[in-house]
């Protein structure tokens, strides 16, 4: 026999042994793949992407404006708060946020107006918490502020809700002013001198008026105009330029029934001037169909991905399927040298031609195969998405089908897919050898897997973004396969696209170092036994 | 008694095993100090010594589990720590302990050995259904090594140690834990291995196992006592071979025992070559008790001494190894003592 069919036979020989050894294995099985899979699957069953609702009392100052006012604003200011009253009790509501009967105490500032008209400064609502989860912390801060910007806007609202109901007077005005001037124009035309004149001097009325209330709207909306870069030629300038021209029509016309004007003259001027108060009307019109949210609050957001849309469960998933593939390669392969050298095994080895090579090719083989084998299962449970219809049996439950499989999206190209589970569990299995080629004893081993998985869960961007580590901690993060392989995985399954040549390339080349080192490190082992 | 190099070899034999001044030791701790021996071709050596004496140590030298401290070892010419692949093809070794797998049958345990050595598919399953036979494990060949008693594990590790048909074979202890009627199979199979040209180097704590080696070494506190056949054993622990006596009469010292010290084959070096044994018995050593016997008869009849019995004597191996291990350690406490 060759050779080459020798070195086959040995290295097969550890193949056919390790599968037969993992199969006689069942509940070592099902602790490192259905344990941690379903502790997976309920957290993601259980976990509501929602921000928490915090059951707030107010706090308000005897004596305060804000006392009466208060419900209104804060009732309905957001889903995320529960108003649960209001008090002039700070005492009482902090010993309820003691006993964790609410999540939040409110308090008004005593004298807002005064720290704002006359000090210039902004009136502090304070918030009391009893976090200890810094997260949460963070989210009663933001919370505090989006909630305070949405007073001020209310605020500002209010204000300009105002403003608007003057501009609603001068529509009014500028209706008065064209009804005075039509009656003036009828009185002419009757030769009624002193009719015209009173006429007259009413609409001269209220044209200065008019002018008054409309310089401060126009002040507002240009200075809107001005930080947002609209157009001048728009509504205020059409105001102004309509009010300056009824104004040199008001000049040129004189005194009505004056016998130094023409008649028919003053008659055709106070037509015209009618038809420019008619367009001013309209202009103000245009100014009062502003909604006043719109003005405090120009601009609100519309979020679009190019990205194909994901829920959070599917989201996660190729993740899942990388934490498990990865656990279950490290943890088999940091047990197997353990136990051939509690077993003894490892003596016989010596004795025997077969070389440390062909132990490991042997032992990868069985464990990539294996591990294929629950990359299979568990991507087919992930992606399927087989709706099982239940006929007589669905009455019972209260549905017609039952769902077989998380319904993954499964974009990308499986070529890609299995390329990354092989290099994931290359990289994995080879870790996993070096860490049993280190360590002493199986609880040693074991504990090793576990801070491996410990350091995937915090490290490999699973559920923590990489861009929120420390540079140097990132370098946990790439020196571990899980950070590859999540990457790569959610852009075949997710996205739909090829896998990063790189991520691929240095995934596979971890493999390959991993082999290497736990090569000489058996090589050593086998070469002879320490004293 | 001086650890001495012991060569058992005839002129023309191949030797197989080698060692000179072979020493390993842990920490301040000699396990096997300065042993030296060569084995011939198609020999049974037999490595006897109490537990803890260097014996399992000594084998992992000699197949290169351990790197020697001092001296050298060959086996099959070559340093055992520069063994090729080939040749640890022609090696089969089986441990003292159980080192197999015991989630896996024994077939597969079988056939994992097998593989080990390259055997191919074909021709591997019919050597291992006729080892399973002859260790008596065919019909256990499903159950799993761990349900199997501890002396069929040994019979397991016994049929996956020949499985690839060494030509040369250190076992560890192969015999502990068998009951007497297989152990007496085994060796009868060491035997026929013996007979078709492998050597054989079997440690064993059974000192009557010795009878069935060419050559036994026995082996205390970690040092190589000697080296002999299991006949020449007997005349090393007494100094000769024994012939006992009974006497009509009773022993009387100066009529029936020192006169039997003017024979030549009497060994007269020794100081108790001719003693009392009880009130009618006596025991003397000599050279050769076939020689001794007739000229023992003749004279006691010249002298009218009348014997209800005369024959030689053959102690059991059990006391042999007493008698060489006692006086070796004897010997290497008053060493020590002199050295101190």
């Amino acid at each position: 026999m060759g050779n080459l069919s020798r070195l086959f036979v040995r290295a097969s020989s550890f193949f056919s042994k390790e599968i037969f050894e993992i199969l006689r294995q069942p509940r070592l099985i099902a602790t490192l793949v259905l344990g941690p899979f379903l502790i997976l699957l309920l957290f993601g069953i259980g976990y509501r992407n929602e921000a928490p609702v915090l059951r707030t009392v107010f706090v308000v100052p005897a004596g305060s404006p804000l006392e009466t006012e208060i419900e209104k604003y804060a009732s309905d200011l957001g889903e995320q708060l529960d108003y649960r009253g209001a008090t002039t009790d700070l005492e009482g509501a902090l010993a309820q946020l003691k006993r964790g009967e609410i999540d939040l105490v409110a308090v008004a500032p005593f004298d807002a107006y005064s720290t704002i008209r006359y000090e210039g400064e902004q009136a502090v609502f304070t918030l009391y918490h009893n976090e200890i989860d810094p997260l949460q912390a963070d989210y009663v801060r933001y919370f505090g502020k989006i909630y305070i910007d949405e007073v001020n806007r209310r605020i500002l609202r209010a204000i300009t809700e105002r403003g608007q109901e003057q501009s609603i007077s001068i529509s009014q005005r500028a209706a008065s002013a064209r009804q005075n001037s039509a009656a003036m124009r009828d009185a002419l035309a009757r030769g009624d001198v002193v009719a015209a004149r009173d006429y007259q001097r009413a609409f001269e009325r209220d044209l200065y008026q008019l002018e008054t209330d409309t310089n401060t709207t126009i002040e507002l909306l240009d200075n809107v105009d001005a930080t947002l870069g609209g157009d001048a030629d728009n509504s205020t300038e059409a105001v102004r330029s309509g009010l300056q021209q009824i104004r040199d029509n008001q000049a040129q016309l004189g005194l009505a029934g004056d016998s130094n004007f023409d008649s028919d003259a003053q008659i055709s001027t106070a037509t015209q001037i009618e038809a420019e108060l008619a367009t001013l009307e309209s202009s103000v019109a245009d100014l009062e169909a502003i909604d006043s949210r719109v003005l405090v609050s120009p601009f609100r957001s519309e979020t679009q991905s190019v990205a194909p849309a994901t829920l959070l469960a599917q989201y996660f998933a190729p993740a899942v399927i990388v934490l498990l593939l990865q656990h279950l390669a490290v943890t088999f392969g940091a047990l197997t040298m353990v136990r051939e050298r509690q077993l003894g095994t490892v003596e016989l080895f010596r004795v025997s031609p077969i070389s440390p090579a062909e132990v490991l090719v042997g032992k990868y083989a069985g464990y990539l195969l294996f591990g294929g084998v629950v990359a299979a299962i568990l991507t087919a449970v992930m992606v399927s998405g087989y709706q099982l219809p239940l006929s007589g049996l669905g009455s019972l439950i209260g549905t017609d089908t039952l769902t077989l499989g998380l319904g993954v999206p499964m974009g990308g190209n499986w070529l890609y897919f299995s390329a990354v589970v092989f290099a994931l569990l290359f990289a994995s299995v080879g870790l996993g050898f070096v860490i049993s080629l280190i360590v002493d004893t199986d609880s040693q081993a074991v504990q090793y897997a576990m801070i491996v998985l410990l350091s995937s869960v915090f490290f490999s961007g699973v559920f923590l973004r990489l861009e929120t580590l420390l540079s140097y901690v990132r370098a946990v993060s790439w020196s571990l396969p899980a950070t590859y392989a999540v990457q790569l995985l959610q852009t075949i399954m997710l996205r739909g696209q090829a896998p990063s040549v790189r991520l691929l390339a240095t995934l596979f080349g971890m493999g390959v170092l991993f082999y290497l080192v736990a090569w000489l490190l058996l090589g050593r082992q086998m070469r002879y036994q320490a004293d | 008694m001086a650890t001495e190099r012991s060569d058992v070899r005839s002129s023309s034999a191949e030797i197989d095993i080698h060692a000179a001044k072979l020493t390993k030791q842990f920490g301040d701790q000699y396990a096997v100090k300065d042993v030296s021996f060569d084995i011939p071709r198609g020999k049974i050596f037999g490595f006897i010594g109490p537990s803890g004496s260097g014996k399992t140590t000594a084998v992992r030298l000699l197949t290169g589990i351990y790197p020697p401290t001092a001296g050298t070892a060959r086996v099959l010419g070559v340093e055992p720590m520069n063994f090729t692949q080939h040749l640890r093809e022609e090696i089969g070794y089986m441990p003292q302990l159980f080192a197999l797998y015991p989630d896996l049958t024994v077939w597969e345990n079988l056939n994992f050995v097998a593989s080990l050595y390259g055997m191919n598919f074909v021709t591997r399953r019919k050597r291992l259904r006729e080892l399973l036979e002859f260790v008596e494990l065919d019909k256990d060949r499903r159950k799993l090594a761990r349900s199997i008693s501890g002396g069929m594990q040994r019979r397991l590790t016994l049929a996956a140690t020949l499985a690839h048909d060494p030509r040369l074979l250190f076992l560890d202890e192969p015999t502990a834990g068998i009951d007497p009627v297989l152990r007496r199979k085994f060796w009868d199979h060491f035997k026929t291995l013996q007979d078709s040209g492998r050597t054989l180097f079997v440690t064993t704590q059974y000192v009557g196992e010795a009878a069935y080696c060419d050559y036994v070494g026995v082996m205390t506190r970690g040092q190589l006592v000697l080296v002999e056949t299991p006949q020449g054993l007997r005349k090393r622990a007494y100094g000769g071979e024994l012939v006992d006596i009974v006497f009509k009469d009773s022993v009387s010292e100066r009529r029936h025992l020192q006169p039997l010290q003017q024979f030549d084959f009497v060994q007269k070096q020794l100081p108790r070559a001719v003693q009392r044994t009880g009130r009618h018995n006596a025991r003397i050593v000599v050279d050769d008790a076939g020689a001794a016997l007739p000229a023992l008869m003749k004279w006691f009849g010249d002298q009218e001494i009348e014997i209800e019995n005369i024959e030689e004597h053959v102690p059991p191996f059990d006391d042999v190894f007493v008698e060489i291990v006692s006086k070796a350690e004897a010997e290497m406490d008053a060493a020590e003592a002199n050295h101190g």
